[in-house]
């Protein structure tokens, strides 16, 4: 098939956009192991949407193609492009665009009948002119009365259409805000396509915008969740790249805003338990049966959270939680370290010790969610207590190979 | 449905050509840059060749249109359920008092369907009537480029009173937390909106400087050993950063990073997050700055 600017399915670009944008150092040829064609394809529709975000540098295994993106400059998530590259036919845009041209006002309703003899009377302007039957109309009309941009009433026999009525919107500066940090913010993005005035007064720090290519699979975990309905999904393993089919049902989605995934946390009926689920792994949503169970296992998600750092559930040590305190000492003049214990803690204590320590403690499911958090102290961490010792010992050792790193080993002055 | 031709960019530019054809017959050249203004970088070799060509039956050979209306498309289900879904986000209220209502969808999310969930504690306070009328007030002086007159407190409890050139408005996610970006003489360039006390037009001309050396943009270079998934999580958590990373050997990675003068020390600690599967490499300041925190922790005892 010749090379189109446009696509019809969302999963392959998916894949390449995140590879682009988030690792950016592999070479052609480790894409092309599948298909040369399929890559060079989807780089160059990537560089066709995304071109003043793309770089190239020569590496000894070939040229590798990366996006850089300084989410803190550009004022719209610049991957939502990837969104409006559906593809269709040459017959669906010219209905489209006749069909609301005479669809003008809610208040026209017309028969299939009236609307095929009106499409006819517009395409009439044009040589040897092309004709829609009575049967891709009504498929187009209950295409879009399913998108809820037409609506139909039934008299005796007769159908009758219109267009539907537009409510008013948010104003800009609200859509320029919500489309860049609201969940699923791309459909705020179709909204601020439609807006004379583009430019945003509002920039983002730590922003992060991948997520943006996960949208259609957290819009069907939110449309699941709404109807609390189960659902099946396919998995990807990272690792060996096999896919798993699931079924679950969906709890709640969980963003990070210090590295940009969204994990759906879900009950799983196989495994009796709540576990999570990253949504950049999930290949499809499939919607199943009600489940009477949903509000009673939310309800039950809301009780973990006092114990849960991040999104896992189940540490290394098997025990069902783990006990973590550590302690840091400040300066005078370093109030700040105390408020930013507790300001950046998402569950567990902080308590003074003394004048110049404080100590946080707390029981989680993963201990490990919090080794990150706990290095953001190196410099001032007096004291550190895991209840499951071999993470306590690494936490220690990985300290001690992070000083030699530098050159800092045996002892060392201020 | 997201992906979808409603949305799409060419509907979108289609609209857009039509919108001016109805009125009066398009030029070539005028076609070419609505095209180029609307579309992708390669779509005008798509686009005018099917309306020119008469592919899709919109454009006539003088380019008129055989249309009569503007062209418009009402709000889809899922544009209706978003909407619904951020008017009941508390940040709303910064923008109006009076919401539009969808009373025939059910929103497409509760603020009990998702979490920011490691987001800081002490975000902005979006419900206090104080702090919204200064996040109006100052959204107006960005969009309207007037001074503003502003008291503040500084983090030691004293107030400030200094007069500012808004730019914009900056929102960190993960601090919950807005700044004002501008140029004034006594004070920085950078506002958090949490802090001012009273905030007025400043009546008079104000011949603000430029703040270029706070905006100074530096390169951190390091070296990533992907072992525990490293790799992916550091390119992942520095993803919001213009950089670049190429492949080493032995399952290692060089990575530029560029960051901004006043973020260093926040990038300094970002880094030693990771332990020892990140060593930063250049330049020789920052990694002083690493060494000068790893010494502190020798000593304390642990």
């Amino acid at each position: 098939m010749a090379y189109s600017e446009l696509i019809k399915n969302f999963n392959n670009i998916r894949d390449y956009m995140r590879e682009f944008y988030v690792y950016g150092f592999k070479s052609r040829d480790e894409y092309t192991k599948k298909s040369a064609r399929s890559y060079d394809d989807e780089r160059r529709r990537l560089e066709s949407w995304l071109g003043d975000y793309m770089r190239f540098r020569r590496a000894p295994d070939g040229k590798n193609v990366f996006l850089s993106i300084d989410s803190r400059v550009t004022r719209h998530n610049p991957l939502y492009k990837a969104w409006k590259a559906k593809s269709f036919t040459d017959g669906d845009v010219t209905l489209h665009f006749i069909l609301f041209d005479i669809l003008d006002t809610p208040e026209k309703e017309l028969t299939l009948k009236e609307l095929t003899d009106r499409i006819d009377d517009a395409l009439s302007a044009f040589d040897g002119p092309r004709t829609y039957d009575a049967s891709t109309v009504r498929k187009k009309l209950n295409e879009y009365i399913a998108e809820g941009i037409v609506e139909s009433r039934k008299d005796g026999r007769t159908v009758y259409y219109r267009r539907a009525g537009d409510p008013d919107g948010i104003e800009t500066d609200a859509l320029s805000f919500f489309s860049e940090v609201a969940p699923c913010g791309v459909v705020g993005s179709f909204l601020l396509d439609k807006e004379k005035e583009k430019e945003s007064n509002f920039a983002f720090k730590h922003h992060y915008i991948t997520g943006a290519a996960d949208s259609e699979i957290v819009c069907s975990l939110f449309c699941a969740m709404n109807e609390k309905r189960a659902v099946d999904i396919e998995y990807i393993s990272r690792r060996n790249g096999g896919k798993t089919e699931l079924g679950l049902i969906p709890l709640r989605i969980m963003i990070s805003a210090q590295n940009g995934r969204q994990h759906l946390m879900a009950y799983s009926p196989r495994f009796r338990r709540i576990t999570s689920y990253r949504a950049d792994n999930i290949v499809s949503v499939t919607p199943t049966d009600v489940c009477p169970d949903f509000d009673a296992l939310r309800e039950k998600l809301d009780g973990m959270e006092k114990n849960l750092w991040g999104v896992s559930t189940q540490g290394f040590s098997g025990k069902r939680l783990e006990h973590v305190e550590f302690t840091v000492r400040f300066d005078p003049e370093e109030k700040h370290i105390p408020q930013r214990l507790e300001r950046e803690k998402r569950c567990g204590r902080v308590e003074r010790v003394g004048e110049n320590a404080a100590r946080f403690s707390a029981d989680v499911y993963d201990a490990s969610e919090l080794i990150p958090w706990i290095r953001t102290f190196i410099c001032r961490i007096t004291s550190l207590e895991i209840s499951d010792k071999e993470l306590e010992a690494r936490f220690k050792s990985d300290l001690d190979a992070t000083y030699a790193l530098y050159g800092l080993e045996g002892d060392v002055d201020e | 449905m997201i992906f979808s031709e409603l949305y799409s960019a060419y509907y979108n530019t289609v609209a857009a050509v039509l919108r001016e054809a109805v009125r009066r017959p398009l030029g070539k050249g005028e076609l070419r840059a609505i095209v180029e203004e609307n579309a992708f970088g390669e779509s005008v070799l798509n686009v005018i060749p099917a309306l020119t060509g008469q592919k899709w039956r919109l454009l006539l050979p003088d380019g008129s249109t055989p249309l009569e209306n503007v062209p418009t498309m009402p709000k889809t289900t899922l544009e209706k359920r978003w909407l619904k879904a951020v008017c009941s986000d508390p940040r709303m209220r910064l923008f109006s008092d009076s919401l539009p209502d969808y009373p025939d969808v059910e929103p497409l999310f509760t603020q009990e369907d998702f979490r920011v969930f490691d987001k800081y504690s002490d975000g902005d306070p979006y419900e206090d009537e104080n702090y919204i009328k200064t996040f109006r007030l100052v959204l107006d002086a960005v969009k309207n480029k007037y001074p503003l007159s502003i008291e503040m407190t500084g983090r030691s409890g004293g107030t400030t009173r200094f007069t500012l050139a808004p730019g914009y408005l900056e929102y960190s996610e993960k601090d919950d937390k807005f700044r004002l970006i501008g140029r004034g003489k006594v004070y920085g360039k950078t506002v958090n909106l949490a802090r001012i006390v009273k905030c007025e037009k400043y009546g008079k001309p104000f011949d603000a400087p430029k703040n270029e050396s706070d905006s100074e943009k530096r390169d951190v270079v390091f070296i990533l050993t992907d072992e525990r998934n490293a790799l992916e999580r550091a390119m992942l958590h520095f993803a919001h950063f213009e950089k670049e990373a190429e492949r080493l050997d032995g399952g290692r990675y060089r990575v530029r990073v560029t960051y901004r003068k006043e973020d260093e020390t926040e990038l300094v600690i970002r880094v030693l997050m990771f332990g020892p599967m990140i060593k930063a490499e250049s330049p020789d300041s920052f990694v002083e700055l690493i060494k000068e925190r790893l010494i502190k922790q020798k000593n304390c005892g642990l």
